[in-house]
């Protein structure tokens, strides 16, 4: 017998999204499950209405595809509860491993294909921004190095406890996108930082950034709980498209060529 | 195995009726989803091909492949659903009593994407899920229209990236005794077509001509048929049509397949003819020695190729003559397909031959 098969609570019966009452969602305390594999961590995060009810951030490498599962599942029953149970899921849809981001994917749509849940997909862009917590009104940049000296780069105000992207997330050069940002502070993940040396003047470049003193160490699920539900919250009766991944680079990589 | 992945086999209400079992298969550029009940019930078999994405490279690009996959794969699922149910309305996911989902060989990126589904849905629903070898449920089309077949059983396998020869003395025991060491036979029947300017997958416009015409008076070597094992190697049969058209001035070997040679119209039927004779001399003549050193009294023969009416009429008369039986799949089923893996995965159900969340993905085909 499987530990699914033993697992306490139930999923309760609950009224379709669009009839439930508009106000006391948030009040209420919701079951919300986060999913990020959009690097070599596995990061999830669960809570139980409305509080923390556990989470994971290990970094597992290649073998997401055989730990996610077993982990969401070891996760959920620690806490009491059936995929059913959960009000809402959260995903991380990219930029980051091309590979890694779909198997989030692919777990997080097919549990809220089966469960009937809403899914709110959340950018990786905005997952490290969250690590930060400036001054109100402050502008920061966040960068996600995940080869070479490729970065995607995106820029946010601090507004109202959340970071709020301005324009687009952009794959940039490092050299080419550090000196547009300055002195103003960045919070800046790096995959695989290279061990034998990396294009002429990225790493000077990388090195030049002024780092966001940061809240919280890691992207991890809490965060991206947090900004999930935020959006959610934001509507929580609204109609959810589906959730794709972001690639930003061309599936033909091999002839890749950055942009201007 | 670990007993945390492990998977609970709780079994839907059927009411007597057989089980009902989704398969699916992303191994390579075609997304497909099955839904059959016992082993031969086919109640819906649908298959995206993703060729028209991949023709500007000319060629399968993986990670376009893998993308497309996640892209389809859960509205290819409820239409097979949808077309199981019929006029009663779609089957529900409920109804199911297990999961397969093919694990291996192909591109490891499009294997992770179905791999991905079929474990969430056998993990939400508490089904069993079952790993499927895609090259030995290729045989298995042939055990879905035709039923029970006599073991032991030679099978030809000529699907995309391989050309293998297996021995299997019944469900579940088999192996490898012959396989391609460089191009598959497929692989080669395509680079061929593309020296001749037909387009991707070049297969079936060979096979046309090969049925059109008969083979001309051209010299192409049967490579390997009378080394003494079942291995296949075809790389060099693509080198000598090369040369053979760069001897009429017509292809330039450095850039295979760059530019379409152009033979005279009356001559490219007999040449691509004589080309596909050798393949399927070849083919039939391993195949045939295979059953022969193995005591087999049946053979078939399964995979893309397989669709080839000029490889059939070949297997036909060789296996007549040499009294052997001979099965063949519906070309449907010569190609990818789910269906084959769901009838696979029906005995490994039956058998209680289940896997757990930690199923893996391997790109290659162990020897």
């Amino acid at each position: 017998v499987s530990a699914r098969g033993k697992r306490a609570g139930g999923a309760a019966p609950r009224p379709e999204p669009s009839d439930a009452p508009p106000a006391p969602i948030a009040g209420a305390g919701l079951n919300a499950l986060a999913i990020d594999t959009t690097s070599d961590v596995l990061s999830l995060a669960l809570h139980k209405a409305g509080r923390p009810a556990g989470s994971v951030y290990d970094a597992i490498g290649r073998r997401t595809t055989q730990e996610i599962l077993p982990r969401i599942d070891a996760l959920l029953r620690g806490a009491g509860l059936a995929p059913e149970a959960l009000d809402v899921l959260v995903v991380a849809r990219g930029p980051g491993s091309f590979t890694g981001t779909r198997i989030g994917l692919a777990v997080a749509l097919t549990m809220a294909r089966v469960t009937g849940r809403p899914l709110v997909g959340v950018d990786t862009l905005q997952l490290l921004a969250a690590q930060g917590a400036p001054k109100e009104g402050s502008v920061f940049h966040a960068l996600l190095n995940c080869a070479r000296d490729e970065v995607y780069h995106a820029r946010f105000t601090w507004r109202a406890g959340l970071p709020v992207m301005e324009g687009e997330i952009a794959l940039r050069r490092i050299g080419t996108v550090a000196p547009e940002i300055g002195e103003a502070p960045v919070v800046l993940r790096r995959f695989a930082p290279p061990a034998s040396g990396t294009q002429p003047g990225a790493e000077a470049a990388f090195a030049a950034l002024r780092p966001l003193p940061l809240r919280h160490p890691r992207p991890d699920g809490e965060r991206l709980l947090t900004l999930g539900l935020s959006r959610f919250l934001a509507d929580p009766h609204g109609s959810w498209a589906p959730v794709a991944p972001i690639y930003l680079k061309s599936e033909a990589f091999r002839t890749w060529r950055p942009g201007p | 195995m670990t007993t945390r992945g492990k998977l609970a086999a709780r079994a839907p209400a059927r009411d007597g009726a057989e089980p009902l079992g989704l398969a699916i298969d992303t191994t390579f550029d075609d997304t497909s989803v099955a839904l059959l009940r016992g082993r031969r019930g086919l109640l819906a078999s649908l298959t995206l091909s993703q060729f028209a994405d991949h023709a500007e490279f000319g060629g399968v690009v993986p990670e376009r492949a893998s993308r497309k996959h996640l892209e389809v794969i859960h509205p290819l699922l409820d239409r097979a659903l949808a077309q199981a149910g019929g006029e009663r309305g779609p089957l529900p996911l409920a109804a199911l009593d297990y999961v397969a989902v093919s694990n291996l060989p192909g591109l490891l990126g499009s294997i992770l994407v179905g791999m991905t589904v079929a474990k969430s849905l056998a993990w939400l629903l508490e089904r069993p899920l079952i790993g499927i070898n895609h090259i030995e449920a290729h045989p298995y089309a042939n055990f879905l229209v035709h039923g029970e077949l006599p073991f032991p059983l030679v099978h030809l396998v000529a699907a995309g990236g391989h050309t293998v020869l297996i021995h299997q003395t019944d469900h579940f025991r088999w192996r490898i005794v012959g396989r391609s060491v460089d191009d598959a036979a497929g692989e080669c029947v395509d680079k061929v077509a593309k020296l001749f300017g037909h387009p991707m997958p070049g297969g079936p416009a060979v096979d046309r001509l090969a049925l059109a015409h008969a083979p001309g008076p051209y010299p192409f070597p049967r490579p390997m048929l009378s080394e003494p094992n079942l291995d296949f190697s075809f790389s060099g049969l693509k080198t000598a049509m090369l040369y053979f058209l760069r001897d009429r001035g017509l292809a330039d070997a450095g850039r295979l397949g760059s530019q379409g040679a152009s033979l005279p119209a009356a001559e490219e039927g007999p040449v691509l003819a004589a080309f596909f004779a050798a393949i399927a001399d070849v083919l039939v003549g391993k195949t045939l020695r295979a059953a022969r050193e193995l005591g087999a009294p049946a053979v078939t023969v399964s995979g893309g190729l397989a669709a080839s009416g000029r490889l059939r009429q070949v297997f036909q008369a060789a296996c007549r003559e040499a009294g052997v039986e001979l099965y063949f799949p519906p070309p449907s089923l010569c190609t990818d397909n789910a269906a084959m893996v769901a009838c696979l995965a029906a005995y490994r159900f039956e058998a209680g031959r289940v896997d757990d969340l930690t199923l893996e993905g391997y790109p290659n085909l162990p020897l």
